[in-house]
């Protein structure tokens, strides 16, 4: 994706400013946002608590008012069409509720009303999203029932009644145990395939970072960096250096010297049967032809390149790029 | 900055649909709720109770009447200026925080709707719930006297019960849309059920309490002589001819003087909404409902047409207030954002 392109982008902010509160008690949540979710991407919004990411969610569906700047949604304007935008984005807001007194089924479907899902198929459209979140079973049952993590299943389930176009998820994994932010991300990848874009937002960047192909960092209302993952990757490197893995055959022994010898080599560390090395640039074909011919063939088992993790990469713009 | 506005071709058809979609599930919601049935239950208690002590007035002839309905009809409105505030405030006070609370408000609104949808369905089943509850809850307790006390009823007697269930209405509605308002600012019910069973409590029992005082602290202390004859010849049910000794300037100096307190408290009480009710209530069913109870006694009862001419301002009063706040809860509710 190129950016820039309006048709190509599913939400573009403009110099946004979300100022809360005024006189004494003035919080500037959002300061200067230009954010770029392309279209069909699985975006990663990642900051920490008081980045501002709910902030910038609501003021995309329209709950809160941009204080300076726009924004636009699937082409409509959070100021002047949100309802537009509501009619095609599944939100899961933060800290949510459902009513507790009614059953996981007729919550959905009152809300499905509202949607404008057409009376024959909210039913329907209900049993299907609460299969999609693995609550088919619990349908009948009261939600003041359900457990924490169940609610936030339901929660996923009540952003897929109107078959958005867009989904944006505000701390989608929060309460969801490892089997359930395993089946979250399936349903990511699943709705991604379909053609859906996902943005969302969360500091627990290890359970949904894996599926993100997009991703911006916010902190203190101001983005650090955004971008496809394979750029992060790319600028992380360049800044902190190409890692690379090489496995051994237990027992034998790696030469080093040749490795050494390359110029932008700057770090080698071995440890049992495994070698890493760090290069100033990317030295990969060069790693590539040297193991591949003796006497580093019949010793070497792989040859990998080390990406970074995500919290390398959040840290690194955490700590000012 | 420019908000969505809702009047786009046939946004009003789908702004109503939507609407009506949130107001069938608060109505469903309210007459399954505990505290609904609980209120009217109390009210029926409450006014078939109060039935019986007008009724065994009744019996033991002290004050035969020829107007019996009105007279039962009068003890019902009694426990209605109580019960309708509270119905009201049971509909409202949780309406947007409960809702702001337990977080399905960010659900509602993420919804292809406007907040006005969500206030206006609201309103809506909330005048349903308060117009049906009241009207079944008073006529019930009507046809209980009817079978109790053997009573029977006249054309009149019906449009004066008609119009007292119709101002009732109105009433605990007011009551609705103050304590509607109150909870689309609180982020909190439990603030909200505080701050309006607060201020119900103020004009129905503090105001009333606080406008004799002030009257008194303004007036001072009434003449001691005069008090002290009234009161001897009170004693001598209400005989005024007989004074015992009062000469009739003495007489005439207290009966000034009562009549100045029930002015100035009832210009003061003039800010409780319940004492706008009441008057109208009290001139429907015929007693004088003065600071005192002064006079009350065989009035003839005024004509419907008399009453509704010489109450106008009490009933515009009663009419207009729930509008306002109706209108502030909108204006506050619209403007709000939710994050
Ligand atoms: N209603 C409000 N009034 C005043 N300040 C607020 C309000 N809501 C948020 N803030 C402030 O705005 C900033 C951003 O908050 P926001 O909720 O958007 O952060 P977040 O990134 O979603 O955090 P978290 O990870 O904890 O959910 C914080 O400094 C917060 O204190
Ligand atoms: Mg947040």
């Amino acid at each position: 994706m190129g950016g820039g392109e309006n048709m190509s982008l599913a939400v573009e902010t403009e110099k946004l400013v979300k100022v809360y509160g005024n006189g004494k008690t003035m919080v500037k949540a959002l300061d200067g946002i230009d954010m770029k979710v392309p279209k069909a991407s699985v975006f990663g919004l990642f900051g920490p608590n008081g980045s501002g990411k709910t902030t910038l969610i609501s003021i995309l569906v329209g709950l809160l008012l941009p204080t300076s700047g726009s924004a636009k949604v699937l082409g409509f304007d959070v100021t002047r069409e949100s309802v537009e935008i509501r009619r095609r984005v599944g939100l899961l807001p933060e800290g949510f509720g459902f009513y507790d007194h009614m059953t996981a089924l007729e919550n959905l479907v009152f809300l499905a009303t509202l949607d404008g899902v057409p009376s024959s198929q909210r039913e329907k459209r209900a049993l299907e999203a609460l299969e999609a979140v693995g609550l088919k079973d619990r349908a009948d049952a009261k939600v003041s029932t359900f457990s924490r993590g169940m609610k936030q299943r339901l929660g996923v389930a009540q952003s897929l009644l109107k078959d958005p176009e867009l989904l944006i998820f505000d701390e989608p994994t929060v309460g969801i145990d490892p089997e359930g932010a395993a089946e979250f991300r399936n349903l990511v990848r699943k709705m991604n395939r379909d053609g859906k874009t996902i943005l969302l937002s969360t500091h627990l960047l290890y359970e949904v970072g894996m599926i993100c192909t997009h991703a911006a960092i916010i902190r203190e209302g101001r983005l650090l960096v955004q971008g496809s993952v394979d750029e992060l990757y790319r600028s992380v490197r360049e800044a902190k250096g190409f890692r690379y893995e090489i496995r051994v055959k237990p027992g034998s022994d790696m030469p080093l010297q040749e490795i050494r010898s390359i110029p932008s080599v700057i770090e080698i560390a071995q440890s049992d049967n495994r070698v890493t090395v760090l290069s100033k640039n990317d030295i990969g074909s060069i790693l590539f032809s040297l193991v591949t011919k003796n006497p580093y063939k019949d010793i070497v088992e792989s040859l990998t390149p080390v990406e970074p993790s995500w919290e390398e990469i959040y840290r690194f713009y955490q700590e000012g790029g | 900055m420019g908000r969505d506005i809702s009047v786009l071709p046939g946004g009003g058809m789908r702004m109503l649909k939507n609407a009506l979609s949130i107001a069938r599930k608060e109505f469903a919601d309210a007459v399954t709720s505990k505290r609904l049935w609980l209120i009217a239950g109390i009210f029926l208690l409450f006014s078939i109770a109060s039935t019986y002590s007008t009724s065994f007035g009744f019996r033991i002839g002290a004050r035969q009447t020829t107007r019996p309905m009105v007279q039962i009809a009068s003890s019902i409105a009694s426990a209605t200026a109580y019960m309708a505030p509270l119905l009201g405030i049971a509909l409202a006070f949780d309406a947007i925080s409960g809702e702001r609370e337990r977080g399905t408000l960010r659900i509602l609104l993420s919804r292809p709707i406007y907040r006005e949808d969500v206030i206006n369905g609201k309103i809506m089943s909330a005048l349903a719930v308060t117009g049906l509850t009241i009207t079944i809850s008073s006529l019930a307790a009507v046809s209980v006297s009817i079978l109790l006390h053997n009573i029977s009823v006249t054309v009149d007697d019906v449009s004066r019960i008609g119009l007292f269930i119709l101002f009732s209405v109105v009433f605990s509605f007011a009551y609705y849309a103050l304590s509607l308002f109150v909870s689309t600012f609180s982020s909190k019910s439990s603030h909200s059920l505080v701050i309006s069973v607060g201020i119900w409590i103020f004009f129905a029992f503090i105001l009333s309490i606080m406008s004799s005082f002030i009257a008194t602290a303004i007036l001072g202390p009434p003449p001691t002589r005069a008090l002290t004859l009234f009161n001897m010849s009170r004693r001598q049910f209400g005989n005024f001819t007989t004074p015992g000794g009062a000469t009739p300037q003495e007489l005439e100096e207290y009966l000034n003087y009562v009549r100045k307190v029930s002015e100035i408290s009832g210009t003061i009480q003039a800010f409780s909404i319940n004492y706008h009710y009441t008057q109208i209530t009290s001139s429907l069913f015929s007693f004088v409902a003065g600071p005192l109870g002064f006079g009350r006694g065989e009035i003839t009862i005024a004509s419907i047409p008399t009453i509704l001419s010489t109450r106008l301002i009490d009933i515009i009063i009663l009419i207009v207030f729930p509008i306002v706040f109706l209108v502030a809860s909108y204006m506050v509710f619209t403007r709000r954002q939710e994050k």
